[in-house]
């Protein structure tokens, strides 16, 4: 996603430089002596021997840093982790895909990593649910599940040999339809517990995905699109490519309901407003600047406004200092 | 009617997935975009002028995350032959290997030369100069010495909509524009090359009032939408950019994209551009104004 650069005026430049030194005062670790930029040296016990891992280097008989960031120590083991980099998988995140191709027996997706993932056609469920080893036929009939450009939900699997495998074997995951997906940085999304919200007021669905793809859409009922009824061709809503010729009218219907579209606007503009600040995405953080969206009575769009932008750093700073004082 | 192909367009080099393609074909249908915008909303507008202080005029265009810089040079010619009483203009596109990956090496050159020839039409009109929107009439000193009016435009950032937002670049350069005064020394033989005095001082302010702006209108189904994004660019049939002026005279027309269209429809669309065009001159007079008064203080 494109950066929306704000055009603040003097007295939001003001407020938003004061809301970001309140938030800088209250973050609880003391950073002064873990974080480095480069060619800092790193201090370090030489009798012990150390382990150089990522970001350093040996020079002149010092440790020395090579990238800018937080120094972490794992027993003998000294590196340098990185505030802002290009997403890195570990086992058992929620991720969100684009499939780029279709392979023998796996889908290769774009995770905005430095490399793509593979689904095995092993790792997905049937679509008629049944467990069974896969077939040459089901091979040939990869495409009717995923093709090329479709959106995926999956988790990480123990990545081997370099490679990222993902699987989707759950109801949870799989391919999702009606919305939109959304870029933000990869950091501003944390792992926590729960990576599937259902906004039950609004009835609309919310993934954030760790690799920073973010979708936003209609609510799906236990994810079973995947149950495909040949027959049933007729049916707008099964999305088999090739026999697409539905007419422009029965199209009109099938539209996403005007008020969900609504509140799924909404929520993906939150999301935008929330990477723009440079806040991290949670479902409370969101939630907030909707209400407070829906409270000012403002249109959708008028979210992208610097006045806006400026109201929704001066609650955020407001709600992390009463979570606080709360602990 | 077939509706089903897919595009491949610059959006994540893979394209959209049939459900997010079906979604903004909704969101148009039923007037409310992804990002909440109405059909006819143009995403906001920020104007800087005097960017580049070596350049007689100079801005900086920004619309949602597209950012374009245009400036002008000016230098002293001869004027052409074919048209003894007119200067020159010459508009010069680039598309920066920045704003997009695909734009690359030589990537951007096709888009670059399309955007040229598009910028030529809207706002110089025919070749003999009749009907153009920028006045090259007031660019000639004498009988012999024209200015010659070098504009070139830079894609910083590509987010959609790149024709507006350089027309717009163009329309606030040219309102930034200082043209030198110029003494000539009379006396001098008709063959001979006049000698020229160019002021240092005094400058005329380029009049920009017949400089129309360039609205972009596409079309996805049965609707029409303005300023659109890469992702909504990618589902559209045809696209027409209508240059309008203050008057809301129709200075140019160009059509994009593979799709046929029945001629009351080109009619419908021209009319919703030059309700547009209003509001569109107003804004951008308005940021102009306000930029250049910045950029005084």
């Amino acid at each position: 996603m494109r950066e929306i650069q704000l055009q603040l005026n003097q007295t939001q430049k003001l407020r938003l430089q004061k809301v970001l030194e309140t938030l800088e005062s209250q973050s609880s670790i003391p950073n002064s002596d873990s974080s480095v930029t480069i060619s800092d040296s790193i201090s370090v016990n030489h009798e012990d021997g150390v382990l150089k891992g990522h970001g350093t280097t040996d020079h002149n008989g010092e440790v020395v840093a090579t990238l800018c960031g937080i120094v972490e120590r794992v027993n003998k083991l000294v590196y340098v982790r990185t505030l802002r980099s290009r997403y890195k998988p570990e086992d058992g995140d929620i991720v969100i895909g684009r499939v780029v191709e279709v392979a023998q027996k796996c889908w290769r997706l774009d995770i905005n990593c430095s490399q793509n993932a593979y689904l095995m056609l092993s790792a997905m469920n049937m679509p008629d649910g049944v467990q069974r080893r896969r077939t040459a036929v089901d091979e040939l009939n990869m495409r009717r599940i995923f093709e090329e450009g479709d959106v995926i939900c999956a988790e990480v699997r123990r990545s081997q040999h370099d490679d990222i495998h993902l699987q989707a074997r759950s109801q949870k995951y799989g391919k999702l339809n009606a919305g939109q997906l959304l870029t933000v940085a990869p950091y501003l999304v944390k792992r926590q517990k729960q990576h599937f919200h259902h906004l039950e007021k609004f009835d609309v669905d919310l993934i954030l995905g760790c690799n920073g793809f973010v979708w936003v859409g209609e609510h799906v009922e236990a994810r079973d699109v995947m149950v495909e009824d040949p027959v049933n061709l007729s049916d707008p809503q099964v999305l088999i490519p090739n026999e697409n010729s539905v007419s422009l009218e029965e199209q009109d219907k099938n539209y996403t309901a005007l008020e969900t579209r609504n509140y799924i606007c909404r929520a993906a503009n939150a999301v935008r407003v929330l990477s723009t600040l440079g806040f991290t995405i949670t479902l409370e953080s969101i939630k907030e600047v909707i209400d407070l969206s829906i409270s000012a009575n403002l249109d959708i769009h008028d979210m992208f406004g610097s006045e806006f932008c400026v109201l929704v750093a001066e609650k955020e700073a407001e709600r992390r200092s009463s979570s606080k004082r709360k602990r | 009617m077939k509706l089903k192909f897919r595009m491949y367009s610059v959006v994540g080099m893979v394209g959209l997935s049939l459900g997010e393609q079906h979604f903004i074909q909704g969101g148009i249908a039923q007037d409310l975009r992804c990002d909440g915008r109405k059909r006819l909303t143009y995403r906001p507008i920020h104007v800087e002028t005097g960017v580049i202080p070596q350049a007689n005029g100079s801005a900086r265009i920004r619309i949602g995350a597209t950012e374009v810089i245009a400036s002008v040079k000016a230098e002293l010619g001869k004027p052409s032959l074919s048209q003894p009483d007119k200067g020159k203009v010459f508009i010069y596109i680039d598309c920066s290997s920045t704003a997009e990956p695909a734009f690359e090496g030589r990537g951007g050159e096709e888009l670059s030369a399309e955007l040229s020839t598009a910028l030529h039409c809207c706002l110089l009109g025919a070749k003999s100069g009749a009907g153009a929107g920028i006045d090259r009439t007031s660019l000639v000193v004498e009988g012999k010495i024209c200015w010659d009016l070098y504009i070139d435009g830079l894609v910083v950032s590509s987010d959609g909509n790149l024709l507006d937002a350089l027309g717009a670049a163009i329309k606030a350069a040219l309102s930034n524009t200082g043209i030198p005064s110029v003494k000539v020394t009379a006396g001098a033989a008709s063959d001979e090359q006049p000698e020229v005095d160019i002021s240092d001082e005094e400058f005329l302010q380029f009049d920009t009032s017949g400089v129309p702006v360039i609205i972009t209108l596409t079309k996805v189904g049965r609707e029409y939408i303005v300023d659109a994004t890469p992702e909504e660019e990618s589902q559209m049939s045809s696209a027409i950019s209508i240059s309008v002026n203050k008057k809301g005279h129709i200075c140019g027309i160009t059509k994009r994209g593979g799709a046929g269209l029945d001629p009351s429809v080109i009619l419908d669309m021209v009319s919703v551009a030059q309700y547009v065009s209003g509001k569109l001159m107003n804004k951008l007079d308005s940021e102009i104004a306000s930029a250049e008064a910045e950029d005084e203080s």
